[in-house]
């Protein structure tokens, strides 16, 4: 583990999460909304100081990144404007791209194959996938697939759309 | 009215009865909807860069000129942040340069904002209305959020919705709090944390019915109950319905078309007592 100050990681984190997040004055209103808080450590709040000091590595490599549930409430709720959930995504792309080897990492590198490869998500070859990486995953999906299966809301196909070669630029060209 | 249609992925898998219900709820109201045409995912909460985000956005957006509608809340909000940032010209050089038809600007509005604007102008259509029903209006996080149709921390707009219903709106502390459903997969834990809190909140506050707008909050309340309960040895057993099916319902359209044989708690009985009770009123 570093603990240099990484001045190109802080710029790509204020590039890619906005200039603002600078003015963060570290107050954990965002930690506070947070429902999964409590399983966080680092807390956002911590996060976003890691990102400021450049520390890359503590900042990349936690759970924190893939606890985050998308539900926007600290950005809603932040005094100085900062996108908290911005900083993980951020932190989660920059992540998926050093390679980095987890399941939740994987999860999120399946589905957006998928989406490059066919356009749209199908959900059962979705978990399929994603179980050769974690077969842990097996009961819960076995559980949902005896749930939705007998519902017919499990298609066994995929769907593959028509601009295929559009979206898979659209991912390769602005991911960069 | 006319307007173009975003299914969103889930409606050809576990949402299909929220696609069936807007459908058929569109159709009663005389809503005109045309399917965006070879419309992509909008890479709901899993794709962390966000001008991939952006550019899957703006490829469905550039597909037609009238103002487009999603029953999902994922996409709505997808969507609408997207249009944020697309105003920003450099975002939407860069996004253009690579798409085949270009973004020029879109109104992007959920099914729920939709359907409470046709029924303010006309509850005529209400017959069967949905009386002392106790429904636990639950918005989950991004139908408001980043920015939305209604305020991100108090919403009232399915409150509003179920009076129209004649329905008896719930206090329903959990409101806005997240269902932890982007997180299931590989967080499971944490995420059954936080539905099972939802679901035994709207228990202890008598709810007959949880409400939804987004798939995966349904996901995670309604296909996932069972298996929370049998976790929990505590019994829910809640019907949640989408919002599409509950106003579907009260417009006397069949199980069957607003796809309630769909849902994993059986909603049947439910509905069963809203004609019992609506048959004591006439």
């Amino acid at each position: 583990m570093s603990f240099d100050l990484d001045e190109g990681f802080r710029q790509t984190i204020l590039r890619m999460a906005g200039g603002e997040v600078q003015t963060c004055i570290q107050c954990g209103t965002c930690s506070a909304s947070c429902p999964t808080a409590h399983l966080m450590n680092p807390s956002i709040r911590k996060l976003i100081k890691l990102c400021l000091e450049g520390k890359r590595d503590e900042a990349l490599m936690n759970d924190t990144i893939w606890l985050c549930t998308s539900c926007l409430l600290c950005t809603v709720r932040c005094p100085r404007g900062i996108r908290p959930k911005a900083v993980v995504s951020a932190c989660k792309d920059l992540a998926e791209k050093e390679g980095i080897k987890t399941k939740d990492a994987a999860y999120e590198q399946i589905f957006s194959k998928q989406i490059r490869e066919y356009g749209r998500i199908s959900e059962l070859p979705l978990t399929g996938e994603f179980l050769l990486v974690y077969p842990q995953g097996m009961v819960q999906s076995m559980e949902m697939g005896l749930e939705l299966m007998p519902k017919g809301k499990l298609g066994l196909g995929v769907e593959k759309i028509q601009g295929r070669d559009e979206v898979k630029r659209i991912m390769e060209e602005l991911g960069k | 009215m006319r307007l173009a249609y975003y299914p969103g992925c889930v409606s050809r898998s576990t949402g299909r009865e929220m696609d069936a219900s807007t459908r058929a709820v569109c159709s009663a109201l005389g809503i005109a909807l045309e399917e965006l045409e070879d419309w992509n995912c909008c890479g709901a909460t899993h794709v962390s860069n966000e001008l991939v985000a952006v550019g899957l956005a703006a490829r469905n957006m550039a597909q037609t000129d009238l103002a487009i509608m999603t029953p999902c809340s994922i996409c709505y909000s997808n969507l609408r942040a997207a249009v944020e940032r697309l105003e920003e010209p450099e975002t939407r050089a860069r996004v253009n340069a690579v798409l085949t038809k270009k973004y020029g600007g879109a109104e992007i509005r959920h099914a729920l904002d939709v359907i409470l604007e046709t029924l303010a102008k006309d509850d005529d259509v209400i017959s069967i209305p949905l009386k002392d029903l106790k429904v636990a209006p639950y918005y989950g996080c991004l139908l408001t959020r980043p920015r939305g149709v209604d305020s991100p921390e108090f919403p009232m707009l399915l409150e509003r919705l179920l009076k129209t219903l004649h329905a008896e709106p719930l206090d329903f502390r959990l409101k806005t709090f997240c269902c932890g459903g982007p997180i299931f997969m590989p967080q499971e834990k944490a995420a059954e944390d936080t539905a099972f809190m939802i679901l035994s909140e709207a228990k202890r506050a008598g709810a007959e019915v949880i409400v939804t707008v987004c798939p995966l909050c349904h996901f995670m309340l309604d296909a996932k109950q069972r298996s929370l309960e049998q976790k929990r040895s505590e019994k829910i057993g809640i019907p949640v319905l989408y919002v599409t099916q509950l106003v579907g319902i009260a417009l006397g359209l069949g199980p069957e078309e607003l796809g309630l044989n769909m849902n994993s708690v059986s909603p049947l009985p439910l509905v069963e007592r809203v004609y019992e009770r609506h048959s004591k009123f006439i």
